[in-house]
């Protein structure tokens, strides 16, 4: 494979983040001084001493904000600085400047706040016999479940816990603002949301969004903490930049950042599922109460695409589910990729396992007799169109070898007393489109500068997903000219404007349609003087490898005699393109609509071996049949799909996030809260594509990849439970349920000695 | 007090008068401006910062990756450090290209570490294969490729550079040649570019290396900046790196013990051909500590200072019976490991003092070793608990008899504890199913844990007796142990 030139800059160490890059004379550093306990109300600050510390020393309140304090965007319940209360441990307080970074967080730690301690609450279900809700709860209904329990032959009910998940983007949060002549600000911001960031700035400096630009280079990773909370930071920065008209650096320590942002929201819900004597699924019931942690952030949306995805890739006639955004004093949880898909489809799973236990089915039969197919619709009124399902679990058993697989781990476990193997399949089904409308449109721009090279904004930031590598291979397409003549630019809300996140999974299929709508119009207008010159019908001709063609000819006009020319005849080679995804509605009121363009199908089996005797666990062996429609590039879409996967595997089975019970966060470094390294990866990951299955309803037949493969490593997950309950059973002992995310091997060794939670 | 500090900064002399103590990841960055060496957690956790180190000894030179966050810049005198920018001047070196051609770099932010890591994989003098060089990148954390592309770069450049010599001047000529690395660490190795710098980062001492009077004493500063991750200047006045005299990193017998030096880092005192003679068991264990990042600068004396409750070689070296050798403060003295933990943190260390040697009994290899750990991630994690044991036995296969045996525990108390009442339990006891029930149910009775982030007080007991178990079946396989295990 070829290496492109955003890889070799990274692997020489040549492409430059926030914090690497130089840094003007007379630069302050602002770092919060933030809330000491999860519940608080303020009853004044004392700055002295910080000031005393030096004389570059500013501590800025709330009180210096000129326009709204206020970074809410749904709910106004976010302030940039606490004015009265706070509601969660790492809240910023102050705003503390200083010339130097360690002299700025001498200083924080200097201001003083006199306040009193309010109760806190860190569980949801706490929250929620509270009736501490961010927004009121939301049901998503079809058929009628409860009456349908009745004629159900099997019916298993229970209660499913997922942890939440730091997002361990390696580059932490930061923002640099410049004041610019005029009252305006420019900020460079670590976002994954250029647009929000320049209208929470805009709003707290009280200034319209023309005196605010915000660009983003690319990011060292998002995974979607970058989404909504990176307003706070460049919120913090250009307030100080405001004051002090200088420029100002927020960058956060690795500590700070996990202790001071949100993260996957830790769900606890209750579910009840009821089958026919065959095993087939007829209905459905669960109550998600999300964590939502203390603002409200972006848990509305993502309690929706729990809901929406609450009966995963199966077929679910009659189905009730209800989601609770439980408000507790918990920094807001945030998105990350799945964005709530995980934590609803981990209880449908759990629904599964505990019914192939009750029921006596095999778990992979009874998932592949429940499948989607196409003819059946969503519980949300959505019909299913070119269901992949069925295909992708068939074709994952022939891969993974499933039956011998089964055999040879049944005979291993018949000769091994202390080491268990198991395994476990996973189909999954993901609509990809954000829920809410508006935010499916996006912007571009494309120059084609007169010497034929070709320069791209778009809205999408780049941040490790190669969404620029995507859209480069769209351009250089559309165009018909080599790869390394197109340059994607960085994002800047002067250049596309009102656009929304780099996120859902959509980057690449709004920003690359949108970049396209643009190709085209340029395109026209270039095949228009091409037919001019060459004395032929525009709609023969078509640009490749730089030569313009006739029919089946080649001619000798090539793609920089035709720029040049076009400028000579005084012809726009600019374009701005718009893309807004096409066939959405939805209706809130009645919950029925086709919220999504399109659903990514996919199936994955993952093996682990079981140290009965210590607890532990390692897994042997991952294999994914993946659905990408017609992959724009195999080695972005591969990497996408193994990445995260490991992400998946990591939030199932290894990440430990853990708050005491005064909400302060324990796992708040990486040597406390542990990701996926090299060795914790199966040795084996066999990635495939599924074949034949181009996607009219995306950019180049392609399809979004981002988010779906996360959920693979909920297999992981059952894998492990499944050697367990080998290691219970063989040694003449029960198999409870354990449905509780993650696989520590606390709660594995707990499992195998009957130590019940 | 500052004194200048001479080294190589790839392909550069570099003098500065910078703070010896200060990490030299802010150095690089800020004062050389060196920005590809990236920050991302400041303790050794994700490798983002790794840079190679070249160090010249007794004609000999190595270059070894690692952490520099938790790399006092001190340690860098005399030496010659590389950093991704130093590697190759203008093209992608093979290593580059291996992970970008595997399209192993996404956001980026880790890639120059794992180049570092990969880089220093191949300098090694060793034979190469796939797993070593995952092994190498064992510190490394990426969160976005799930590693997979980045074995796939790690296979194609073992199998590009299978032929590399393994003597170690013929073997840096050969990547020289091959653009891996810059002919400056060529010219570093043969004394061409910087000549020998004097050891000590202080001003000179008066006997060379060895620390004097009230000073901060760093064995390799690994535990130090993690504490201290900006050290203030202000509230130390001198101190001393314990690493750079060289008669600290001695492994020698004295009679019938082996003494090691106190400031060996781990890498070295697991590939030392003595201490394998010693303790043929201890191989391998390795791989459960740290990373192979942190491992190059962690020192045996540095773990057994920091006092962590669960140090897992502190455990090992209990379990091997290790004495302690403390100097400084007048009279040297000499004490039994287990005894230097006088509670959580508090160590028997008088003001001047330092550990610098480490004793361990040698009249006989010890035959039957084994260390257990269990951590959430099985590596570069804190153990929730870890437990070493050695046994000397006497019998025959079926009728063994436990002369001695020490079993260590991490984890289960305030301190790192040698398992009194399950030894005194063992002694003359014939190794079977219920000795190795009964041992395991009296050591849990000797944990007195508590709860945290790692695991709860009553998993940490549970844990401790079944890696006590562990022990038994991992040293004495086939006499039942296994199938007595509920």
């Amino acid at each position: 494979v070829k290496s492109t030139l955003a890889s070799e800059l990274n692997v020489s160490g040549a492409t430059r983040y926030l914090d690497d890059l130089p840094e003007s004379a007379g630069m302050l550093y602002g770092i919060p001084c933030v809330s000491p306990c999860a519940h608080g109300r303020l009853k004044s600050i004392d700055a002295s001493a910080a000031l005393a510390l030096d004389p570059s020393v500013r501590v800025l309140t709330a009180a210096d904000i000129p326009g709204v304090n206020q970074l809410g965007e749904a709910v106004p319940d976010e302030s940039l600085l606490v004015e009265e209360e706070w509601s969660y441990k790492g809240e910023s307080v102050a705003l503390v400047l200083a010339s130097g970074a360690s002299l700025a967080r001498r200083a924080a730690s200097l201001v003083k706040l006199d306040y009193e301690e309010l109760k806190a609450v860190t569980d949801p279900r706490e929250a929620a016999a509270l009736g501490t809700f961010i927004l009121p709860s939301r049901t998503m209904s079809m058929g009628e479940a409860s009456a349908a329990f009745s004629r159900c032959a099997i019916v298993v009910e229970g209660r499913v816990d997922s942890g939440g998940q730091e997002h361990v983007y390696l580059e932490t949060q930061g923002a640099i603002a410049e004041p610019r002549e005029g009252g305006r600000v420019f900020v460079l911001s670590g976002t994954q949301a250029p647009t929000g960031v320049q209208r929470a700035v805009a709003r707290v400096l009280g200034i319209g969004q023309h005196d605010v630009e915000v660009e983003t280079r690319r990011l060292g990773g998002g995974f979607g903490g970058k989404e909504d909370q990176a307003a706070q930071w460049a919120g913090l920065a250009a307030l100080g930049a405001a004051c002090t008209g200088k420029s100002v650096k927020v960058y956060l320590k690795r500590r700070e950042d996990m202790s001071w942002t949100g993260k996957r929201h830790p769900y606890s819900s209750d579910y009840k599922l009821g089958l026919d004597a065959e095993g087939r699924i007829l209905a459905y019931e669960a109550d998600y109460y999300q964590n939502s942690g203390a603002c409200c952030d972006l848990s509305p949306a993502i309690l929706s695409r729990t809901l929406f995805h609450a009966g995963s890739a199966y077929r679910v006639p009659n189905l009730r589910v209800t989601g609770y955004m439980c408000r507790t004093n918990l920094p807001p949880f945030t998105a990350f990729r799945g964005f709530g898909a995980p934590q609803g489809v981990f209880v449908m799973e759990c629904a599964l396992d505990a019914a192939a236990a009750k029921g006596g089915w095999d778990p992979v039969e009874l998932r592949r007799n429940n499948l989607l197919a196409d003819g059946d619709s969503f519980h949300f009124g959505q019909s299913v169109t070119d269901c992949h399902a069925a295909k992708s679990v068939d074709r994952l058993l022939e891969l993974s070898r499933w039956k011998e697989l089964r055999a040879e781990i049944e005979s291993f476990n018949a000769s091994h007393r202390l080491e268990k193997r198991g395994a476990a399949i996973l189909p999954i089904c993901f609509g990809v489109s954000f829920t809410k409308l508006v935010m499916n449109q996006g912007g571009a721009l494309v120059h084609v500068y007169a010497d034929g090279s070709v320069s791209v904004s778009t809205g999408a930031v780049e941040m490790g997903q190669q969404v620029s590598r995507k859209i480069q291979v769209v351009v250089a397409k559309a165009f018909g000219i080599a790869e390394e003549s197109v340059r994607i630019e960085s994002t800047s809300t002067a250049t596309v404007a009102n656009t929304y996140p780099t996120a859902a999974s959509t980057g690449s299929d709004i920003n690359g349609m949108a970049a396209l709508a643009a190709c085209e119009e340029i395109r026209g207008r270039l095949l228009g003087l091409a037919a001019r010159l060459l004395g032929a019908e525009k709609g023969e001709l078509r640009i490749e490898a730089g030569l313009v063609a006739k029919g089946c000819e080649v001619t000798e006009l090539t793609w920089k005699e035709l720029v040049d020319r076009a400028h000579l005849d005084r012809i726009d080679l600019s374009a701005h393109g718009f893309y807004a995804t096409p066939g959405l509605s939805y209706d809130m009121k009645a919950e029925r609509g086709s919220p999504f363009a399109y659903h990514v199908y996919g199936c994955a089996a993952v093996s682990a071996t079981l140290d009965v005797l210590r607890g532990t666990y390692r897994f042997d062996e991952a294999y994914i049949v993946h659905d990408v429609g017609e992959s724009i590039d195999t080695a972005v879409d591969l990497g996408q799909a193994e990445g995260a996967f490991a992400q998946g595997l990591g939030w199932s089975c290894l990440e430990d996030l853990r708050y005491d019970e005064s909400g302060r966060l324990l796992s708040d470094t990486l040597s406390t809260y542990k990701l996926p390294d090299i060795r914790f990866m199966p040795p084996k990951l066999v990635v495939e594509f599924l074949a034949d299955a181009p996607n009219a309803k995306a950019v180049m037949r392609s399809k979004a990849i981002g988010e779906p493969p996360f959920l693979y490593g909920i297999a992981g997950y059952f894998a492990v439970l499944d050697a367990l309950r080998a290691a219970r059973l063989a040694a003449g002992k029960d198999a409870p349920l354990l449905h509780d995310i993650p696989m520590t091997p606390e709660k594995a060794l707990d499992y195998i000695q009957g130590v019940r939670p | 007090m500052t004194r200048t500090l001479r080294f190589l900064v790839n392909e550069t002399p570099v003098s500065t008068k910078a703070w010896a103590l200060a990490p030299a990841l802010d150095f690089i960055r800020r004062d050389l401006g060196l920005t590809g060496t990236k920050e991302g957690c400041r303790e050794g956790d994700c490798g983002a910062c790794a840079v190679i180190l070249g160090e010249r000894r007794a004609g000999t030179f190595s270059y070894k990756a690692v952490p520099s966050c938790l790399l006092v810049l001190g340690e860098l005198e005399g030496r010659h450090l590389v950093t991704i920018e130093g590697l190759s001047s203008a093209k992608l070196t093979p290593v580059m290209r291996a992970i970008a051609e595997a399209n192993g770099s996404q956001c980026g932010f880790c890639s120059p570490g794992f180049v570092i890591s990969l880089t220093a994989y191949l300098m090694n003098p060793s034979p190469l294969s796939v797993e070593g060089a995952i092994s190498a990148v064992e510190g490394n954390l990426c969160r976005c490729t799930g590693y997979a592309s980045i074995k796939r770069a790690a296979a194609r450049l073992v199998e590009e550079f299978r032929d590399l010599p393994l003597e170690s001047f013929a073997r840096l000529d050969a990547l020289v040649k091959a653009g891996v690395v810059s002919a400056s660490c060529l010219a570093f190795a043969r004394g061409e570019l910087l000549p020998d710098a004097v050891g000590g980062a202080q001003e000179e001492p008066e006997a060379p290396g060895l620390p004097r009077g009230r000073e901060l004493k760093l064995g390799g500063g690994s535990d130090y900046l993690v504490r201290n991750p900006e050290p203030d200047g202000a509230v130390i006045d001198s101190f001393a790196l314990l690493d750079r005299d060289p008669s600290l990193r001695l492994v020698r017998r004295e009679g019938e013990v082996l003494a090691i030096g106190a400031a060996l880092n781990w890498r070295e005192f697991f590939s030392n051909a003595d201490v394998l003679k010693l303790i043929p068991g201890i191989a391998g264990f390795e791989a459960c500590l740290a990373s192979p990042l942190v491992r190059e600068r962690a020192t045996l004396g540095g773990n057994i200072a920091n006092a962590s409750p669960v140090g897992d070689l502190t455990s090992m070296l209990i379990a091997l019976g290790a004495m302690l050798r403390l100097e400084g403060a007048g009279e040297t003295r000499e004490l039994a490991l287990e005894a230097f933990f006088l509670g959580y943190k508090k160590i028997d260390l008088k003001p001047g003092e330092f550990i610098s040697t480490i004793l361990l009994p040698a009249s006989r290899p010890f035959a039957l070793f084994n260390f257990e750990k269990v951590s959430k991630r099985e590596r570069l994690d804190i153990a929730v608990v870890n437990s070493a044991a050695s046994f000397e036995i006497e019998g025959e296969a079926g009728r063994m008899r436990v002369i001695r045996a020490r079993i260590s525990a991490g984890g289960v108390a305030p301190i790192p504890l040698l398992l009194a009442k399950t030894q005194a339990y063992l002694e003359g006891k014939s190794i079977g199913p219920d000795t190795a029930l009964e041992a395991a149910r009296i050591a849990a009775s000797e944990a007195a844990p508590i709860s945290d982030v790692r695991g709860s007080a009553d998993y940490r007991r549970r844990l401790l007796e079944r890696l006590v178990l562990a022990h038994f079946v991992r040293l004495f396989p086939g006499l039942g142990i296994e199938e007595a295990i509920a």
